[in-house]
């Protein structure tokens, strides 16, 4: 049906793409490898010195690193469905018919926190939170909840600017969805049922689940990213309560210096997106 | 490079030539400084109080000399990792910025120049420079390493208990605690009530977490990060003494002392929330300005307290050093700045402006102590230190890490002291064991 | 039929919802307005104080002391750069994957999307020693580089969609004519899929923009990004909320004023390929 094109047009298209990907994706990632099979501290240039998998040996069995792992998978199970549920609340909200004005007003006040500045987002939250001087506690009546120096709290924290930043995400994706049901459907099953419930879960739902898909491995991949907004905000602390894989990875690098190690906690966290995002996209997205 | 080699001899014969007419002449920076005039040189500095001092002072050093001091500011957790990527990658930093525990890193690195180069050249050498007059425990802490001298002190700190008079004598004290015992036995319950609180200690998660918060309490119990041996000394009594005694003394901490740095401890005794600190010498001016201090006038200042082991005050500060990646103009030029920066001559205006100068004769009259409250616990504390209050070595960046996490879990009750100082220990020998130290390839230089 | 719901919510408690929706959107951005006009002595009254004599001073020291202004300007020459590339590049690409039949197409495609997955922290330490070798450390350049593994994935992942939509009947007719490959692209499927280039264009200006992670590493002065020159207020001895917060405004308010303009574009491609 298409067209046989040869393969110097091919490349011609394609070919600047995969070598500029190649040279700042795949050389660092080759170089990486290199690194994480010696001795390599940034301080200690002059003693670097070939160990085979000694580094990947002392990641696998570093509880520090499955801890940081095991809390990145924590803040992603606590706040998704978080974000998921006021998202979808959200999008049910705006998707009903009338007050135009005030939903479009909404709709775009929706925008800004996912344009924000990671960085900015963490900052504010220092200022927000405080346990002295911060609005937050003062919006609560004048609570005096330490937030930033405890860990329980320091992790709500967190969770609330990972939910404030990214709700409206998953609000405008599923109201997206929503827009997708053919008005003739949505509103016979109206007529027939007047729960919500079953309008939601028998119409609606077959048209959200790839929003739904999409949320969930991009917000995967955030999380696994996650960096800026808990480095400005708590720098992992107090302890290593908010310290995420990405930052674990940053402090062993460039503050310990060690990049042999990081290189290999690097390239461990790289292979677990990989299959993670192997199967997300295989199982969901068939089509190219 | 032959014709500079060339040139450079020809000079120094004519220099040698007119040794009777230079010997006559006094020797100028003015002078000295004339074949480097629009010579650029960088340097990391930090946002403290000694930084703006000699920003302040900066114009004349560049209006008189012709050398551009160009200056790179970070904040101190960012100053490490920028001064050793810049090194590193063989960049630009003409001047080496070192917190005493960076100085066996950068010096093994060879990244520093020992000063020997520059003292002998009497085209460079200041005569008034005497070395002596700086306070040998600070030079030699701050920087020197192995015997070498390389760099000079520049922001010097020493641990001070700041205590707030007003409140103490409400509490019926004319007086600061002498020992750590009596801080938490008789000041700490009389003090914290009413959302006050006797004491704060700055303890989060990064250098300031081992520097003045761990080191802290282990040296005045009589312990210590490393034996004899440089096999970790946490287990030892005293030292598990010492981590016990700032658990219990967390009671008459604010909450969430973990994440005090030292912004939020001065803030709080300044804002009078706190009755005690101990903090840095350089805070001084923070806390007794009445625009950043509620409690101004209330703020005195005696030395920290003593433990069983006597008074093991925290050590701390910055030389700068010549970094051996800049040309020979830049060397040249960077140390005739750093001599400038430090040298007696300006301590006065140094101190004057916010600094803390590492010279001993810029204290020698009594008079200033009346004006600077910090002066004679300073002078007192610099007598006598531990210059491995924490260890200098190059193996400091990953034991300070090590160091920050485990002791923080401790303090968080995530672990007991004596399990985190465990697990702390196996860490620490491990950086030790691959640095060599046990197989004899390093001596044991701390 | 929202009247033939007996459940639905009175418009009175719609009206309260959207409100609250709104203000819990927008709060954290007075916010951040209000501190950054606050001296540093009203900045730390506890409790906070909601009205107070704004100075303009924190801006001032920020943009013109500080040198925020030159980080905006770096930022802004980075980001414009590297989405023009990121264009240059992707927009071939997604045509070709979009319009062509080869082997190995399905594996190409998901590489590319993975890099969008891929942490900085992966690709940041051996980037950096790359450039430390390469001497392109605190260039403009290499964060224009680096950006790609973001913006690369974004570009071909949303047009390549784009082009899918668009009619093949009107290649067919164009190559009928004897149009090559390229001008098919150019002058007929490009038009019609500006939709989606724009959109793409907008995230990967806005992901550059925001970028803390790579600047922090990569740059030291002369490129220094604006993000990173935030952070670098952050010093444990004092913290000017004030300055932070001017700072923090000069950085997030473009980009807020440039998401609202394009904010249509935006939801579109949030919600592409999600929907579907």
């Amino acid at each position: 049906m298409r067209d046989r094109v040869s393969r110097r047009t091919i490349f011609a298209f394609i070919g600047p793409s995969i070598i500029a990907l190649a040279l700042v994706g795949i050389a660092p990632l080759l170089y990486a490898g290199w690194t994480s099979l010696h001795f390599f501290n940034l301080t200690k240039l002059r003693r670097v010195k070939f160990i085979g998998l000694e580094n990947y040996g002392t990641v696998l069995t570093d509880p520090v690193f499955w801890e940081a792992m095991g809390r990145t998978f924590f803040l992603l199970a606590s706040a998704l469905p978080i974000q998921v549920a006021l998202g979808l609340g959200i999008a049910l909200v705006l998707h009903r018919p009338g007050l135009t004005l005030l939903k479009t007003l909404t709709r775009l006040s929706l925008v800004l926190p996912m344009a924000t500045t990671y960085a900015v987002v963490g900052l504010l939250g220092q200022v927000m939170f405080n346990q002295k001087f911060g609005v937050v506690n003062q919006l609560l009546g004048g609570a005096d909840i330490n937030w930033i120096g405890d860990s329980t709290n320091a992790f709500i924290m967190i969770i609330f600017w990972d939910v404030w930043q990214w709700t409206p995400f998953v609000a405008l994706v599923l109201l997206a969805g929503l827009s997708m049901v053919p008005g003739e459907i949505e509103e016979a099953a109206r007529l027939e049922s007047k729960s919500w419930w079953v309008v939601l879960r028998y119409v609606q739902l077959p048209f959200l689940i790839p929003g739904l898909v999409a949320v969930l491995i991009l917000r995967t991949a955030d999380t696994l990213k996650l960096f800026d907004m808990v480095f400005t905000l708590t720098r992992g602390g107090p302890g290593s309560s908010t310290e995420f894989i990405s930052l674990m990875i940053q402090r062993v690098g460039f503050r310990a210096f060690d990049q042999g190690l990081a290189s290999a906690q690097a390239i461990i966290l790289l292979i677990i997106t990989i299959v993670l995002a192997q199967i997300y996209i295989r199982v969901f997205y068939k089509e190219v | 490079m032959k014709l500079r080699n060339i040139l450079a001899s020809t000079a120094l014969a004519a220099g040698l030539a007119m040794g009777a007419v230079s010997s006559a002449h006094a020797w100028s920076l003015k002078e000295a400084a004339a074949p480097y005039a629009g010579t650029t040189v960088d340097v990391v500095f930090l946002l403290r109080p000694g930084y703006e001092a000699i920003e302040a002072m900066l114009p004349a050093f560049e209006e008189e000399t012709g050398i551009k001091i160009n200056i790179i500011k970070h904040p101190y957790e960012n100053a490490l990792g920028e001064q050793v990527r810049d090194f590193v990658a063989g960049g630009d930093l003409d001047i080496a910025l070192i917190d005493l525990v960076w100085i066996g890193n950068f010096a093994e690195n060879e990244w520093i120049v020992p000063i020997d180069k520059f003292t002998t050249n009497p085209d460079l050498a200041d005569p008034n420079l005497d070395i002596n007059d700086f306070f040998p425990l600070v030079l030699n802490a701050f920087g020197g390493w192995n015997g070498t001298v390389y760099g000079l002190p520049f922001d010097n700190y020493s641990g001070l208990l700041f205590y707030n008079r007003c409140m103490l004598e409400e509490a019926g004290f004319d007086g600061p605690p002498a020992t750590w015992q009596d801080l938490k036995d008789v000041y700490g319950p009389a003090l914290t009530k009413d959302g006050k609180y006797a004491y704060a200690l700055q303890s989060k998660r990064n250098e300031t977490q081992s520097a003045d918060s761990f080191a802290r309490v282990i040296w005045p119990f009589g312990g210590s990060f490393l034996d004899e041996n440089f096999r970790s000394n946490l287990l030892s009594a005293e030292s598990q003494a010492g981590l016990q005694f700032r658990q219990d003394l967390m009671q008459y901490m604010p909450d969430g002392i973990v994440a005090y740095d030292h912004a939020e401890t001065v803030n709080a005794f300044a804002q009078g929330d706190v009755a005690m600190i101990t903090e840095w010498s350089a805070f001084y001016s923070t806390v007794v300005s009445a625009d950043t201090s509620k409690v101004a006038d209330c703020v005195e200042i005696a030395p920290e307290p003593m433990g069983p082991a006597g008074r093991k005050p925290a050590l701390g500060g910055f030389s700068l050093a010549v970094a051996s990646q800049a040309d020979e103009d830049e060397q040249a030029a960077a140390w005739l700045f750093i001599q400038w920066a430090t040298s007696k001559a300006n301590a006065a205006e140094y101190l004057e402006r916010g600094g803390v100068p590492a010279r001993q004769s810029a204290y020698a009259d009594p008079a200033l102590a009346e004006t600077y409250k910090f002066i004679p616990a300073l002078v007192e504390s610099w007598q006598d230190g531990v210059p491995e209050f924490r260890p200098r070595f190059a193996e400091w960046p990953e034991i300070t890490e090590i160091v920050q996490e485990w002791g923080t879990k401790m303090m968080l009750g995530e672990v007991t002291t004596e399990e985190g100082a465990q697990i702390l220990g196996e860490r620490m020998e491990a950086v030790l064991e691959e640095a060599g130290y046990y197989s004899g390839d390093k001596p044991l230089a701390q | 039929m929202a009247a033939a719901n007996r459940r639905a919510p009175p418009l009175f408690w719609q009206i309260a919802l959207l409100l609250v929706i709104m203000a819990v959107c927008v709060f954290p951005f007075y916010w951040m307005v209000t501190t950054s006009l606050k001296t540093q002595v009203v900045a730390l009254n506890a409790p906070p104080v909601w009205f107070f004599e704004p100075t303009l001073e924190n801006y001032r020291e920020a943009l013109f002391e500080d040198g925020v202004l030159d980080t905006l300007i770096n930022s802004l020459i980075i980001a414009i750069s590297t989405t023009a590339l990121a264009l240059a590049l992707g927009v071939p690409a997604a045509f070709a994957l979009a319009r062509f039949e080869f082997r190995g197409k399905k594996d190409l495609w998901f590489w590319f999307i993975t890099n969008r997955m891929v942490s900085p922290i992966v690709l940041a330490l051996p980037f950096f020693l790359i450039a430390k070798n390469l001497g392109l450390l605190d260039k403009h350049i290499t964060l224009i580089l680096i950006y790609l593994t973001f913006n690369l994935p974004i570009v071909i992942w949303i047009v390549t969609d784009q082009f899918r939509g668009v009619p093949y009947d009107l290649d067919e007719a164009a190559r009928l004519e004897g149009a090559s490959q390229f001008t098919i692209m150019t002058r007929i499927c490009l038009p019609l899929a500006m939709p989606g280039v724009a959109v793409s264009a907008i995230f990967s200006f806005i992901f550059s923009w925001n970028e803390l992670m790579f600047g922090l590493i990569l740059t030291r002065t002369d490129a220094k990004t604006a993000p990173a020159m935030a952070v670098s207020f952050m010093e444990g001895y004092n913290l000017p909320y004030g300055k932070i917060m001017a700072t923090s405004s000069l950085i997030v308010i473009p980009v807020l004023i440039f998401a609202l303009l394009a904010s249509k574009q935006l939801v579109r491609g949030l919600t592409m390929g999600a929907v579907k």
